[in-house]
């Protein structure tokens, strides 16, 4: 008895000690394929053209308009100005951007600075001395920082204080000078660590734009789930059409001689769907056909209704001049004008 | 963020919303440590948090450590007396926020460069009178109003800010720092700002003899205290779908969508009116014993009631249920008011959001009492009423039509760790 407990105990033990070990393996595989696909990444050659038209076509979605607008450097970087571009627009009147803007120094500077953080905790950096990597800790603590100013750290701490003198070393240089050298020290280890740099320079643009809700601060939110219907709901093509504003889909339909009033599963015809999304060209069309404007749905709401409901008034007179009735109650006993803005006085004076 | 030109989706989304809703507003040190190992498997490294007193990722379940403060004190002689440096082109500035001209500069700065939403579609857009009210309560220091000019130009290119706070975190009062308005020019994101502008507040907040602070962020970084999630509640839900804040699903109407969030024209609590001076000593009461239920949450008294809850146009608005026999005041409930910037559309410019702020049910249910919060939002013309899952707002989300949003938020503290994370309930703190 007792050797079978103690059995099942070192099988358990074991049983748990390996399922460890495979989670630490899987987890560093995952550290390694991540490298794995950095370098071959960088081993794209380089498309600013292909990414050029991608961005501005991105923007140009976006539905805003002046891509290029306002920028008087196009000199620098070739996907810069399009990225800030999206919100040209609204962009301040004075262009005295000069010192104020990445120079292409600045750009350069934070690309190799990421290039060696990636290549640092990759087995490439084996062949970099010790005496080199304090040299680029020391320039690039005076690009960012400029000169030591910190107390200097103890003895003991050895590490520390190697990183505290290579700084210290450096004095006043001025950060524009560390920062070419910083440089020009990663282009003589790595010559072609540039290369590899759209895809970085991609990497940090997303870095750069997240970075807007990246750091610290407040999150803006929003709906995560369009409004739905609670219950299956089954319509035809025509509703469809009616609904998108798809007029000439929807003239199609009712020349095939689908019926102009046909009710979807909840009594709406194409006429509620097109007034519902305000398509003033298809509810012209449709009453054209001879759709009946006063069609009730299952509330017993009619299209002039939801054309008071949704607030769109032209949709509504339109209706009426095409003698919507303006006293019909729906289920719930309200008229048209009932549910319509306050401002719509014209709807006013047939509510008594 | 929903799109109304989305292929048709199944009603079966129905049920899928809501068990996503249910899995969302389970917040727990799991889906904390999830998050923290998916940032670590995409080899993201917070270089700049990891040289911080702030709880660390590796440390996260280790319950051997103390809670509180992280690093001691040190001598105030010891904290470093000049700025730290920035790079030779730009200088540090200090924010008088009491001058049109500084206010003006600081408003425009956020508005033009601060939060926007994923897709780009919004901006943050807070009011000059919301900041004066964010950065000047009881006992402020203009020297944490802190910005960066381009030195050729003057122009304001950065933002920083810290204001005091006594925060209770369980049994302890914690003088604390809220750090907030952290902003790059668009422009200068490139620089790595941030992290020099982030030791410059502390260095400042220190100079006070103030060692912990307390913020907020979008993003997983060294450790959140706990993880909230926005929810939204139509007001307008016509403009809302126009804009794009919300989604209209194929096969629902507008006309629909309408009727849902109609709400009545009235409040319905009977005493339920608009906070004023007089309510100050009682508001208060109500308030911190309410508050002592949290692990977390602000340690207010009347001079920071009249500061952060007393009515103030555009700002923020307060009311409370006042017993009509005995006139004793039983519930209370706020919210402030955060505009965004809408971008790109044609027919509207602004988002006008109310953000649920501190609320107390000791009467009236609480479900009624916001009900009559947002029968006055909607009075008042907001669009949208948000609201995080903090504190009990879990109980009335869903029941009056709140939806979740896409947003999270993670709370931080500064140099004092708490040894277990919190659920959203426990907090009871609402940072701007």
């Amino acid at each position: 008895m007792e050797e079978w407990r103690e059995l099942t105990q070192s099988v358990i033990i074991g049983l748990i000690f390996s399922f460890l070990v495979a989670k630490l393996i899987s987890v560093l595989m995952s550290f390694r394929e991540d490298k794995l696909r950095l370098v071959r990444e960088s081993d794209i050659p380089e498309e600013p053209n292909s990414l050029t038209t991608e961005t501005s076509f991105a923007a140009t979605e976006r539905g805003n308009q002046s891509i290029y607008g306002e920028h008087k450097q196009p000199a620098h970087g070739e996907q810069k100005p399009l990225l800030e571009g999206i919100h040209a627009q609204e962009e301040d009147e004075d262009d005295d951007w000069e010192g104020v803007e990445s120079t292409e120094l600045d750009e350069a500077f934070s690309a190799a600075t990421a290039f060696v953080a990636t290549a640092a905790s990759d087995r490439l950096s084996q062949k970099v001395s010790t005496d080199i990597q304090l040299q680029l800790y020391g320039l690039y603590k005076i690009a960012t920082e400029g000169p030591c100013t910190v107390p200097q750290p103890s003895a003991l701490k050895v590490s520390a204080r190697a990183k505290w003198n290579a700084w210290q070393r450096l004095g006043a240089m001025p950060p524009e000078e560390a920062m070419q050298k910083y440089i020009t020290i990663v282009t003589e280890l790595y010559p072609t660590w540039a290369s590899g740099s759209t895809s970085k320079k991609k990497e940090e643009s997303g870095d750069n734009s997240s970075s807007a809700k990246g750091t610290m601060g407040p999150v803006f939110s929003s709906f995560v789930y369009e409004e739905h219907a609670d219950h299956e709901i089954k319509m035809d093509a025509i509703h469809a059409s009616a609904r998108e504003g798809e007029t000439t889909d929807l003239l199609k339909y009712i020349e095939d001689g689908v019926s102009v009033n046909l009710r979807d599963s909840e009594g709406r015809s194409p006429l509620h769907w097109a007034v519902d999304r305000g398509h003033v060209n298809n509810v012209e069309l449709l009453i054209r056909k001879g759709a009946d404007v006063n069609i009730q749905d299952d509330e017993g709401q009619t299209p002039l209704h939801y054309a008071a409901l949704c607030d769109r008034e032209a949709i509504a007179k339109l209706l009426v001049e095409h003698s919507a009735g303006l006293d019909i109650k729906d289920n719930d006993g309200n008229t048209p004008s009932d549910l319509c803005e306050p401002s719509w006085l014209w709807m006013r004076p047939c509510t008594n | 963020m929903a799109d109304s030109s989305s292929p048709p989706e199944e009603p079966t989304q129905t049920s899928d919303s809501d068990m996503n809703a249910n899995s969302l507003s389970e917040t727990s040190i799991e889906t904390i440590a999830q998050k923290v190992q998916d940032s670590l498997s995409l080899g993201k490294r917070h270089k700049f948090w990891e040289t911080q007193p702030v709880g660390q990722f590796k440390d996260i379940g280790d319950t051997s450590l103390p809670g509180g403060p992280i690093e001691d004190p040190t001598p105030l002689s010891e904290v470093k007396q000049e700025p730290y440096n920035l790079p030779s082109v730009y200088e540090w500035t200090t924010c008088d926020l009491d001058s049109d001209e500084v206010c003006g500069e600081v408003f425009s700065l956020l508005s033009n460069n601060y939060v926007e939403d994923d897709e780009n579609m919004f901006r943050f857009n807070y009011s000059k009178e919301f900041l004066r009210w964010a950065l000047h309560p009881p006992g402020y220091y203009r020297s944490w109003h802190i910005g960066v000019r381009a030195k050729g130009s003057k122009k304001l290119v950065a933002f920083i800010s810290g204001i005091p706070a006594r925060i209770r975190v369980r049994n302890e009062v914690v003088k604390m720092a809220e750090i907030n308005f952290l902003c790059v020019h668009k422009k200068l994101r490139s620089k790595r700002l941030a992290p020099v502008m982030i030791k410059e507040v502390t260095r400042r907040v220190h100079l006070e003899n103030i060692w912990q602070a307390a913020y907020t962020a979008g993003v997983v970084l060294p450790t959140p205290i706990t993880t909230c999630q926005y929810w939204h509640r139509s007001l307008n839900p016509k403009k809302l779908i126009d804009v794009g804040f919300s989604g209209l699903g194929a096969r629902m109407t507008m006309s629909r969508t309408i009727k849902l969030y109609k709400l009545p024209e009235s409040t319905v609590t009977p005493g339920f009116r608009k906070m004023e001076v007089r309510d100050i000593p009682a508001v208060t009461r109500l308030l911190r014993n309410y508050l002592s239920h949290y692990a977390v949450a602000p340690d207010f008294d009347e001079d920071d009631v009249q500061h952060w809850l007393l009515p103030t146009e555009n700002v923020v608005d307060s009311y409370l249920v006042e017993s009509p026999e005995s006139h004793e005041l039983t519930d209370f409930c706020s919210f402030y008011t955060l505009p965004s910037t809408i971008l790109g559309n044609q027919n509207y410019s602004l988002l006008k959001a109310a953000y649920s702020y501190y609320n107390v049910s000791t009467r009236t249910p609480l479900l009624q009492l916001m009900n009559d919060a947002l029968i006055v939002a909607k009075q008042r013309d907001y669009d949208v009423f948000n609201a995080l899952d903090v504190m009990e707002n879990g109980t009335f989300l869903k029941e009056l039509k709140f939806g979740p949003g896409d947003g999270q938020l993670h709370y931080y503290l500064y140099n004092y760790r708490l040894n277990q994370a919190l659920k959203p309930t426990e907090l009871g703190l609402v940072l701007l």
